[in-house]
């Protein structure tokens, strides 16, 4: 027997939910998953890694056998399809997925608003790939979209390279990373550069567990592992050194009024600026395996939402 | 002496000719270990070469040696906050040295300060006219400051600046 997975249409952090619930419910026992896709009208970077995560999470007996892949049916409009081509999300898919539906032979893209496609995140040595390729495609969009300084593009290059260790270090299982620069006429009506980052690894909380649940007792849980992370910079690690990353990118985040999120397990903590409406910490959610992080940075000038 | 470090050669040698960025742990760890072999005299580093006389800088009263480090970071991309506390912070934390840091970016400057801050640690920073400005904790940067002036390793400027008066 197959479960049946629906992909929102319109499928991006504020639908992810919704998402993850009906993976939770479908993933209850050990039966084949189809996500179905086919009446997909827009998906932002977030969705396309967080379904990957979730192609990752559903594999079946724990080989790379057809039988044990989950189905995925394909976006049927050809514009949703043509863009989740262009953003690299069916290269990474077709290794996790058995795809239903035609899909585009078409390259990632190297020239448009998809910075930097779908790219796997597996070890230190893709974090060196990432970063440097972001570097030399995005200070252009940074400065001249954004209005971001062009020294602000290092800064964004270090924000993205900690976004991607989070899954080298703590995952336990690959990732995967993306970022794109579009106009955001929903929220802001003014351009975002956005960074999503998904794996469906161990997550914050087993990660943390052993250095800090005695410390939260009975709060111990999802949720307090994400406050432990990204507000008070603790890490599984007990060298007084780490946890920068998280506390780099918030700083990042502040001096140029941008937001992060982080899913992980049945909780999501944010950061959040003026121009969101976001609630900082949200617990009991439907699981979703791993964690899944965005970051947004708005063109500089009036954020009024 | 002054041990000097061209990190641009150190990362190269250490990681892939391919990148000039000093991103990741692991990156830091391999780069910072190949400058304690350069700085222990083991000539581990392609980038490494020392200036003056052997030893360490000693004190007014001849006790004490204290290693000084320039690096220079002319050619390196990015440096993220992992790599700054892998290769910054824990050279200054597992020994008594100093690290001299030229051709630094203010985006590298972004890194390193607040990782040096959180630790209670201080560097300098040789600008290009070969003044010296301190980055990190302002106890651990005046403190710095006032030993380097002690050892006749740096002295006042005209102006109220300081420079190092070892080559």
């Amino acid at each position: 027997m197959t479960r049946l997975v629906e992909v929102p249409a319109q499928f991006d952090d504020r639908s992810f939910d919704q998402f993850a619930g009906a993976f939770a419910e479908a993933n209850k026992d050990a039966e084949r998953l189809l996500f179905d896709a086919h009446a997909a009208e827009w998906a932002s970077p977030y969705g396309l890694v967080g379904l990957l995560a979730a192609g990752q999470a559903a594999r079946r007996g724990g080989s790379a056998g057809a039988a044990d892949r989950p189905l995925l049916t394909a976006p049927t409009n050809p514009e949703v399809l043509s863009y989740w081509t262009r953003a690299g999300f069916f290269r990474e898919a077709a290794e996790l997925f058995e795809i239903h539906g035609k899909v585009p032979r078409a390259k990632a893209a190297e020239h448009s608003d998809v910075l930097l496609p779908v790219t796997p995140v597996r070890a230190a040595e893709d974090v060196h790939a990432v970063v440097s390729k972001i570097q030399q495609r995005a200070s252009a969009i940074l400065a001249s979209e954004l209005g971001l300084d062009p020294k602000a593009t290092m800064g964004f290059a270090m924000a993205l390279s900690e976004a991607c260790q989070n899954i080298v270090e703590h995952a336990g299982t690959g990732g995967w990373v993306a970022v794109q620069a579009y106009h955001w006429r929903r929220k802001l009506a003014r351009r975002v550069v956005v960074i999503a980052v998904a794996d469906a690894g161990v997550g914050f909380r087993h990660s943390l567990e052993p250095t800090q649940s005695k410390r939260f007792g009975d709060r111990w849980g999802d949720a307090a592992a994400l406050e432990a992370a990204l507000v008070q910079g603790v890490s599984r690690f007990r060298d007084p050194g780490r946890g920068q990353g998280l506390a780099g990118i918030r700083r990042y985040l502040v001096r140029w009024d941008g937001k992060i999120a982080i899913r992980s397990g049945t909780a999501r903590i944010a950061i959040v600026p003026k121009w969101d409406e976001d609630v900082p910490l949200k617990d009991g959610l439907p699981p979703f395996p791993g964690a899944q992080v965005l970051i947004i940075i708005p063109e500089q000038g009036s954020t009024e939402p | 002496m002054i041990q000097y470090i061209d990190m641009h050669a150190v990362l190269q040698q250490s990681v892939s000719s391919l990148y000039t960025d000093l991103v990741t742990r692991p990156t830091g760890r391999v780069v910072r270990e190949r400058i304690e072999q350069a700085i222990a005299g083991l000539g581990g580093a392609e980038g490494a070469g020392g200036a003056g006389g052997a030893g360490g800088a000693g004190g007014p009263d001849g006790a004490g040696e204290m290693t000084i480090a320039r690096i220079d970071f002319a050619g390196v991309g990015c440096i993220d906050y992992s790599c700054a506390d892998e290769i910054v912070a824990k050279l200054l934390r597992d020994r008594p040295a100093v690290l001299v840091l030229s051709g630094i970016s203010e985006g590298h400057r972004e890194a390193i300060e607040p990782v040096l801050t959180g630790h209670g640690l201080a560097a300098l920073i040789e600008r290009a006219d070969g003044t010296l400005d301190v980055l990190g904790a302002k106890g651990a940067a005046a403190a710095l400051l006032d030993e380097l002036v002690a050892r006749r390793c740096a002295a006042r400027r005209p102006g109220g600046t300081y420079a190092l008066t070892l080559a």
